[in-house]
């Protein structure tokens, strides 16, 4: 028989959904301006960079619900990699990555209503909310309003150190997203994340 | 004319003479400070900066200002009958012969008639090529400035389009433009020319056409130019195509050096490193994923 523990408040997972949402569709609009060819049209650039614009101020505003939230609900710890055993338990999730899951086992850390992730989840979404995130977004605020770039680095365009880092931030997240995604399949079932991420509740 | 030391000074001194009265708030060119350097300054320094850094700026003013021009002091009856300044196409026959079908398709051409001529658009005693300039920025807002002249005064507009055209009203350049992402940086980085002509090939004997073309022929595909291949290589930045290698991975870095153009100036170990990321990410997971079927699959039998 499986039990049920409820693990996401209903203001992380619209968060959740939101943010996933935004980010797929400043994916392909943002791949489709980078990218921009006349013979290959993903989504048309005028369209795309009205679409990336919009989006992406739609994802600071969630960023900044998210932020603010963490703060007031104490939700930010659940984020802070612990220094104990953590190197053991990284290991031990590894091994499950590596071996375990193919054997059968069960995932060695489940959430629970103390610790929503593992120690791997802990270190990954950290670097990603709170590291790769704020740059994304801040050179992207910048690129929506050209003027708060430098005039020029290097003898370049002061564009061009905020677009490159803009880049590299948006592999990560696209990178992760597709990483992120792939992992919500090991939980107990197939479903199992997928359903606590859109209930609640974590069942196993 | 020449450019070596004795005929400058020979020039310089022919000019000098002229601008002894063409000076100030004199007769020639009023508000355009071209020639307004004051009275008190060396007469043979009189001469604006933006003429000598133009095309023409090693000419004589005789060269083009002839007939009664010529005779000194001017007899008002004569110059009002016999004066003349010689059209571009004395000089530029060539020139003016490869623009002419181009110019009568223009937009400007079939509006305007007669009332339009290559002064118009460029004034002979300050128009300077891009290799002149040496900053596409200059060149931009050289270009661009000649445009905004009419385009950004109702006065201009109507002085023009009025005899022709007496309903037609300046449209408001911002409120037209309202589409275009970043209208300002576009103004700063490209010139109207570059969407308002038709594209030019990279072989092409003018590096722009002179068919000016009315909003809507214009172009509005972006990725014209906000792509790898863009138009901007065999326009706005043609003169510098030497320069169109690869620096630090950047393709068309001549453009970096002024705008970042996104879909242009991609860097090319950027799109590999990316994917090597998203396309390793893609594959690692999915070979996970089957591996975990197939142990499933055998672990079930």
């Amino acid at each position: 028989m499986s039990t049920r523990v409820f693990i996401l408040p209903i203001w992380i997972r619209i968060w959740h959904w939101t943010n996933a949402l935004l980010i797929i569709i400043l994916s392909v609009s943002g791949a489709s301006l980078h990218f921009a060819d006349p013979e290959l049209v993903l989504v048309p650039f005028a369209l795309a960079a009205r679409i990336h614009d919009l989006a992406g101020l739609a994802l600071v505003a969630a960023y900044s619900f998210f932020a603010i939230a963490n703060v007031v609900t104490g939700n930010w710890w659940q984020y802070v990699p612990k220094p104990e055993g953590f190197i053991k338990k990284c290991v031990r999730q590894v091994r499950f990555y590596a071996w375990g899951i193919f054997h059968g086992e069960i995932p060695p850390y489940p959430p629970t209503p103390k610790n929503n992730f593992n120690a791997m989840q802990q270190i990954v979404y950290w670097f990603i909310m709170y590291l790769v995130m704020p740059v994304l977004l801040i050179t992207g605020v910048i690129f929506m309003w050209p003027d708060l770039a430098p005039k020029s680095v290097f003898g370049y365009d002061g564009l061009m150190p905020v677009a490159v880092l803009h880049y590299l931030a948006a592999l990560v997240i696209v990178s992760f997203m597709f990483a992120h995604i792939y992992l919500g399949t090991t939980g107990h079932k197939i479903s199992t994340h997928f359903k606590m991420m859109i209930t609640g509740w974590h069942e196993h | 004319m020449g450019t070596d030391p004795e005929t400058v000074a020979q020039v310089r001194a022919w000019n000098a003479e002229c601008l002894q009265c063409h000076v100030g708030d004199s007769l020639h060119e009023q508000g355009k400070g071209l020639f307004n350097l004051p009275k008190a300054a060396n007469k043979s320094d009189r001469i604006s900066p933006k003429f000598t850094a133009s095309n023409h700026g090693n000419m004589a003013c005789k060269t083009c200002h002839v007939g009664a021009f010529l005779s000194y002091p001017h007899v008002a009856e004569e110059i009002s009958k016999k004066a003349e300044t010689l059209g571009c196409n004395e000089c530029h026959a060539q020139e003016s012969f490869r623009v002419e079908a181009q110019v009568a398709k223009s937009v400007h051409s079939k509006n305007l008639k007669d009332n339009f001529t290559c002064s118009t658009c460029h004034d002979p005693h300050v128009v300077a090529s891009a290799k002149k300039l040496g900053s596409v920025h200059k060149l931009v807002a050289q270009d661009n400035a000649m445009c905004m002249e009419c385009h950004n005064s109702d006065k201009k507009f109507a002085e023009f389009g009025g005899k022709v055209l007496p309903d037609k009203k300046r449209p408001d350049i911002d409120k037209i433009h309202e589409w275009l992402p970043n209208t300002q940086r576009h103004w700063q980085a490209a010139r109207c020319i570059d969407c308002h002509t038709p594209p030019v090939k990279a072989n092409a004997s003018l590096s722009v056409s002179h068919e000016i073309l009315n909003k809507d022929k214009a172009q509005k595909n972006c990725s014209t130019c906000h792509a790898q291949d863009s138009a901007l290589r065999t326009g706005l930045y043609r003169h510098i195509k030497e320069t169109e290698a690869k620096e630090m991975g950047f393709a068309n870095a001549a453009f970096l050096r002024n705008s970042y153009v996104v879909g242009a100036t991609r860097n090319i170990y950027l799109d590999l490193l990316g994917l090597i990321m998203v396309g390793g990410t893609i594959g690692g997971v999915s070979l996970h994923g089957l591996l975990r079927i197939l142990a499933a699959r055998r672990r079930k039998s």
